[in-house]
């Protein structure tokens, strides 16, 4: 917090504890799967005690294999995804804000609508257009990694649209217009204005893009085949008719995993600095 | 790979001499490859360590198409028109009639699936094979039954004694066995397919605590305490068993003649196969007893060849728990869903237990 | 600027649209024929699956509650991340990028995952009923998974981590200078906060709003699974019918029916809002 200082500031210490809430709030829930994912228990199967008696790391080696293949499937997927969503949503989010064409809320309406449309359906009317397809022209889409991204790509668009709006809504355009005043061409401010300043919300939206694909189960269930299956769907199916401390420790996995490379990318890139100076840096 | 959660059932040694070695045992499957709709994770596993090996060794390759039997089928209805993306498959009951009403299957050359020599008549047709089941009933905690003074429970109709309100849990019609304990608990209420209006009567008089999506919520409730008694298959029981939970299984009496639920698994052929004479092989594979056994033992349902069902009853724990004699399997409830339209059931179920 | 911004909508609207319309037509399409039993459909053209729905108060009712808890959800989102959000676009310290991480990771948790976590707590001898109890607040456990909370909370798990990044992205295209200016000319923090900040946010609030209700409406795996089966939303319903039920032209009548529903609502809050805000300033031109 910064600015000016108060002995008794009851509304920062409120602020404050309010905030707390919403971390306990957030993350209690993964502190218990952590902890879960110790607990001891005897022979081959056990089922998960909490609290645990005894702690152990055994089943963090009994994760099965499927899943850590499964685990690299869904960070390239989610990768990608969410980079072909920003090459499609950054235009649309400038083209919604900035122009003034007519039936502009439809728009962006449609353009959220990816959202509205439940997730199994989703799944399995992108099955059928796929057959479809194949029946008219060949191409050959269900069970492909191909297939498999366009559908993510469709459920990750809204995030980067709806992020980079809420940014563009607030984004002061005399600095815009002070740049072009001062002779610099339209795109020329594009490059260094316009996109550098709305950079936290495409971080936001990517980021979120890729959660989304990083945590779809129902999309992908209709969409991927063995050697394409994502990693929610290998942890469903695993839970499908077993429940052990393997698919906690698979979990927590995930947590640490994604923890530490969070980390290391903001040492690496230095988003520090970029949180500093108040231009950007959403992706911590 | 997958340890079986049962703990080593052994005996296998001696069964291996009893296959039966058949002249299909020669045919060869160079370069073919068989794709298997079935479900993931530890299911798809004892299939691959087992079945998809040996069809390696004939020269072919078995595809695994994994989602649920629901998931599966509708992958099968939006391929229609097209080669379909699945050979063989498996089926739950419940939804065999859509699958034979939209045509979606061939009949099975059975005189190439001998291990049905092994399966009770019922067990098999034209066009499906058994291939599994799970045992449906009551789980319950035996020692704090004992505490409050409550008798084991023999019937669905216990689970209404007032010290257990808010203390059960009922599978969610929409979960693993949810249809047959729906259908289950109306003729144990003296409905049957058509007259559902006693199983909802029957719920809403259990006052239970929610409906489980996930067996796991079972095993979780009676592990915290929470829950003193839930309606699952004995499979979800013998994990609460082995979490360290006081748990004990028990076939409901539904009615003077029938003890017991049953929800059958079948495996059926697609129609518009290329692949028709390696998914009848895999067919005879899935029921052959090596296979049984250790699938059954990695997922917790009971195998449908009888001499698995022999080997199972070597464990304790299993066979206290399930029901492995085959004549007593035989007379269980078994829901005919070719007579009744689950969508009423679902409709009354929404409309009756949820707010 | 009078550019001609509309053309870069050209290429991602005729994606989304192709892709929208295409997978939904396959889909809607079946729902303009009679849904039968055992997954048959009728020959002839019809709107009754429309019809059964609309005369049906079971079903507007589920609508209603999807409606009603996806408002919840989306307002105590906002009531938890944009505090939070703020805070953490203010901050100084490093520690800004602990805690976005820390928002970040859970989102990468599904909630099939976290639901084990919302049992242990939630369970009768668990930490939130022990505090509970203790404080007198009540002397029956509480349980969430069934309850229309427990589908709001599951919601929030779902939504929570956009809600922080959106926000935190709006927060920080606010000048830090304005809130100096507030604070020197005598304004509490409070005050600063309720008379500089969230005004000015209010557009990027709003968008983060809509985005936060359509993501719950059309949420299926957390509704369903806080739900315990006792509360239906449409998504869950619809789920049942495609699946379970292998209704398809009935469910493709849900699934219109949600999406029209959604965009309608997505048009009106916006009609009333640019009415109310267009009299003190004009944001959402």
């Amino acid at each position: 917090m910064s600015g000016p200082r108060r002995p008794l500031d009851f509304g920062r210490w409120a602020l404050l504890a309010w905030c707390a809430f919403s971390y306990v709030f957030l993350l209690s829930p993964l502190v218990i799967v952590l902890i879960g994912s110790l607990s001891g228990g005897e022979g081959d199967y056990a089922a998960v005690v909490f609290p645990p008696e005894t702690l152990t790391l055994r089943w963090y080696g009994r994760i099965p294999s499927d899943q850590w293949q499964a685990l690299g499937v869904s960070f390239v997927l989610g990768t990608v995804a969410a980079l072909v969503a920003a090459l499609i949503g950054i235009p649309a989010a400038l083209g919604l804000v900035r122009s003034n064409i007519r039936g502009k809320f439809l728009m962006a309406a449609i353009f959220r609508a990816p959202l509205q449309i439940p997730a199994v359906v989703t799944g399995f009317a992108f099955l059928q257009l796929y057959y479809l397809i194949l029946r008219g022209t060949g191409i050959e889409l269900p069970g492909t990694f191909a297939g498999l991204l366009i559908g993510h790509v469709f459920i990750g668009i809204p995030f980067v649209v709806g992020a980079v709006t809420a940014v563009l809504q607030r984004f002061d355009t005399r600095l815009e217009e002070a740049a072009l005043i001062l002779g610099a061409s339209r795109q020329r401010v594009m490059w260094r204005v316009t996109l550098p300043a709305i950079l936290p919300g495409v971080y936001a939206g990517c980021l979120y893009a890729f959660m989304v694909s990083f945590a779809d189960v129902p999309v992908s269930i209709f969409l991927t085949s063995s050697s394409t299956t994502t990693y929610p769907v290998a942890l469903f199916f695993a839970l499908e008719n077993d429940f052990n401390p393997a698919i906690l420790a698979s979990a927590s996995v995930v947590i640490i995993f994604s923890l530490a490379m969070l980390l290391v990318a903001q040492r690496l890139i230095g988003l520090d600095a970029l949180l500093r100076s108040g231009g950007g840096g959403g992706r911590g | 790979m997958m340890k079986s959660f049962f703990g080593l059932l052994g005996v296998t040694a001696v069964i291996a001499g009893l296959q039966a070695e058949t002249a299909i045992a020669q045919e060869r499957f160079d370069g073919v490859t068989l794709r298997v709709g079935t479900f993931g994770g530890p299911w798809r596993d004892s299939q691959a360590n087992i079945i998809a090996k040996k069809f390696e060794e004939l020269g072919g390759t078995i595809e695994f198409v994994l989602g649920s039997p629901q998931a599966n089928m509708a992958r099968l209805i939006a391929s229609q028109g097209t080669t379909p993306p699945i050979d063989m498959i498996e089926i739950l009951d419940a939804n065999l009639p859509v699958m034979i009403e939209l045509d979606l299957l061939m009949p099975i050359d059975l005189s190439k699936v001998p291990n049905t020599q092994y399966l009770a008549p019922f067990q098999y047709d034209e066009m499906k094979v058994a291939s599994w089941a799970t045992q449906e009933g009551i789980c319950y905690n035996p020692g704090a039954y004992a505490e409050l003074g409550i008798d084991a429970p023999t019937r669905y109709q216990d689970l209404a004694d007032p010290r257990l309100n808010a203390r059960v849990i009922i599978p969610d019609i929409n979960s693993g066995g949810g249809l047959a304990n729906f259908a289950a608990l109306a003729y144990a209420g003296g409905g049957d397919g058509e007259n559902v209006a006693p199983a909802i009567e029957m719920i809403r008089g259990f006052g239970p605590v929610g409906f489980w999506m996930q067996g796991a919520d079972l095993v979780t409730g009676m592990q915290t305490g929470d829950l003193l008694a839930g309606v699952s298959h004995a499979g979800w029981c013998i994990r609460a068993k082995n979490a360290g939970v006081d748990a004990a299984f028990v076939h409901p009496i539904i009615n003077d003649d029938v003890v017991g639920v049953s929800k059958d698994g079948w495996l059926g052929i697609v129609k518009g196969t290329p692949n028709y004479d390696a998914a009848v092989w895999y067919v005879n594979e899935f029921i052959d007893s090596v296979f049984q056994s250790d699938f059954a033992a990695v997922s917790g349902v009971v195998p449908v060849n009888s001499i698995s069902l022999g080997e199972l009853a070597n464990d304790p724990i299993l066979a206290s728990m399930m029901e492995l004699d085959p004549a007593a399997i035989a007379t269980q409830l078994r829901i005919d869903y070719s007579t009744v339209d689950i969508g009423t059931w679902s409709d009354a179920w929404n409309r009756g237990l949820t707010r | 600027m009078t550019a001609r911004w509309h053309l870069l909508l050209i290429v991602p609207f005729v994606v989304v649209f192709a892709l929208t319309a295409a997978s939904q037509f396959v889909f809607i399409e079946r729902s303009l024929y009679e849904q039968r039993s055992f997954g048959r459909v009728g020959t002839e053209l019809t709107l009754i699956n429309y019809a059964n729905f609309l005369t049906d108060r079971f079903y507007l009712n589920i609508l209603w509650n999807t409606v009603k808890v996806s408002a919840l959800a989306t307002f105590f989102t906002l009531l938890l991340t944009f505090p939070l959000a703020y805070v953490i676009a203010r901050m100084r310290s490093r520690w800004a990028s602990v805690l976005i991480a820390g928002v970040v990771v859970s989102t990468f948790v599904t909630i099939v995952i976290k639901v084990f976590g919302l049992r242990i707590i939630f369970s009768s001898n668990g930490a939130v009923n022990r505090m509970l109890i203790s404080l007198g607040i009540t002397d029956r456990p509480y349980t969430i998974i069934g309850t229309e909370e427990g589908v709001v909370i599951g919601l929030m798990h779902f939504t929570i981590g956009f809600g922080v990044l959106i926000l935190y992205s709006v927060v920080q295209t606010i000048p830090r200078s304005l809130e100096f200016a507030a604070q020197v000319h005598g304004a509490s923090r409070l005050r600063t906060f309720w008379r500089v900040i969230l005004p000015i946010s209010l557009p990027g609030l709003v968008a983060a709003a809509l985005m936060i209700f359509n993501m719950c409406m059309g949420a299926f795996t957390s509704a369903a699974l806080l739900g315990g089966g006792r509360v239906l939303t449409l998504p869950v319903l619809i789920q049942r019918t495609v699946m379970m039920e292998t209704k398809f032209a009935f469910g493709g009548a849900l699934a219109a029916i949600l999406l029209v529903c959604v965009i309608a609502i997505n048009l009106l809050s916006i009609f009333i809002l640019t009415r109310m805000v267009s009299g003190r300033r004009k944001v959402l031109a």
